[in-house]
């Protein structure tokens, strides 16, 4: 069975660093056999979680937009890639727009206790991070990984890895780092292969 | 001597634990006859997300035309700057981290173009609080708010020992905060001692 990875951008700029990065993580998932999908937030209908509660009775979301069937689309992934460039020394509000949504998946988590995933589960299901930062901080990122494991620990993914690069700045560009852009094709490949070894042992 | 405090009350959620929190800062502020509050729910504010475009960095303002055209205006004749946030999946509400991102405006204004965000007679004189609630009990639940919350107050011209914090964690449900021990007296505690520096800093004429 074919590996099913889906990249999810969060940069209202299109083809910016981070989106470069990811598509570089997708080829190197494609060079593997994985079947790759790309969804840009900036070009889906969603809009911020209202924090009503609702869904901690219902374990849904009362919000009728496309927020739903994108994590409906997590779930169909093996992998998740979200990406997001640090604003602010944090994601962009249209990451944490789609993140905070998850409110009902964690509702139906640790509420209802309708939804549950379990170590098997989570092993064959890995979510990787990737973001760039203007600023040369090595802490600059610090800021965004906790959301991060929010969104993953919720929907069932085993959070394995970070490919982030800063100092996007004084490179000029992702195009000029020296190997991140090589490095995020490696990762995509030895991920794609990784699961599709526990998925068609 | 007028006193602008200008509070952002972040949350989605109108009149919830940190609403409720800013209310008392904000009760506590108002018995000064001095004091002059403006308090905006973000709900109501229409400032969209920043898109990235860097244009600011030559224009010196952004190219959208929304509800930060009136609260940019705002930002830079306030006294005190308050800002109120829930944490959401252990950071800022997307609404409170799209008014930070749109801050954009100002940091091109102060490092890439190099010219003044507030008059140079009222620097150093502008102080800042940040509120914060969250459901969770874990003490380093407001660890990732915090670093936005610094870049927005910064790029605005307030350093970080000018910015006080009152966050209260453990307060889940609406209205949770009303039954914590020490979250009202605490907010009063800390609107009198801002209120008290910033008569002073205002008193002390020119730096």
């Amino acid at each position: 069975m074919t590996i099913k990875v889906l990249g999810i951008s969060g940069s209202p700029r299109r083809h910016g660093n981070t989106e470069t990065l990811l598509d570089s993580f997708l080829d190197g998932a494609k060079s593997a056999g994985a079947e790759v999908e790309k969804v840009v937030l900036k070009d889906i209908d969603y809009s911020p979680c209202r924090g009503c509660n609702a869904c901690h009775k219902t374990g849904e979301c009362i919000v009728k937009d496309d927020a739903p069937a994108l994590f409906e689309k997590m779930f169909a992934a093996d992998c998740v890639a979200v990406a997001s460039p640090i604003y602010s020394m944090g994601i962009t509000a249209q990451l944490k727009g789609f993140i905070d949504r998850a409110q009902y998946l964690w509702a139906r988590k640790f509420i209802l206790k309708t939804l549950d995933f379990s170590e098997d589960y989570i092993r064959r299901h890995k979510g990787v991070f990737i973001s760039t930062a203007g600023q040369n901080w090595d802490h600059v990122f610090d800021g965004a990984f906790p959301a991060i494991t929010a969104l993953f620990h919720g929907t069932g993914f085993d959070y394995s890895d970070n490919i982030i690069a800063n100092n996007m700045d004084q490179y000029g560009g992702i195009k000029n780092h020296p190997t991140a852009l090589k490095d995020a094709f490696a990762k995509g490949k030895e991920i794609a292969e990784l699961l599709g070894s526990r998925k068609n042992p | 001597m007028t006193i602008k405090v200008l509070a952002f009350a972040g949350s989605p959620r109108r009149h919830g634990n940190s609403e409720t929190l800013l209310d008392w800062v904000l009760a506590a502020m108002g018995q000064d006859p001095d004091v002059s509050i403006e308090k905006v729910p973000l709900t109501e504010a229409n400032i969209n997300p920043c898109r990235g475009c860097n244009a600011c960095e030559k224009l010196n303002r952004c190219i959208q035309r929304d509800g930060l055209d009136t609260y940019h205006d705002k930002i830079i004749e306030a006294d005190c700057i308050i800002l109120s946030s829930p944490i959401f999946c252990l950071g800022l509400c997307s609404q409170v981290k799209a008014l930070v991102d749109r801050a954009q405006v100002f940091r091109s204004r102060k490092y890439v173009l190099k010219l003044p965000v507030v008059p140079v007679e009222r620097k150093g004189k502008r102080l800042a609080i940040f509120l914060a609630t969250a459901g969770q009990t874990w003490p380093h639940v407001f660890d990732a708010a915090v670093p936005s919350v610094k870049c927005f107050y910064h790029v605005i011209d307030i350093k970080d020992a000018d910015i006080s914090y009152l966050m209260i964690n453990g307060v889940d449900e609406s209205g949770a905060i009303l039954h914590h021990p020490t979250a009202q007296a605490d907010a009063e505690k800390l609107a009198a001692g801002v209120l008290a520096e910033q008569k002073k800093r205002l008193a002390a004429g020119p730096v």
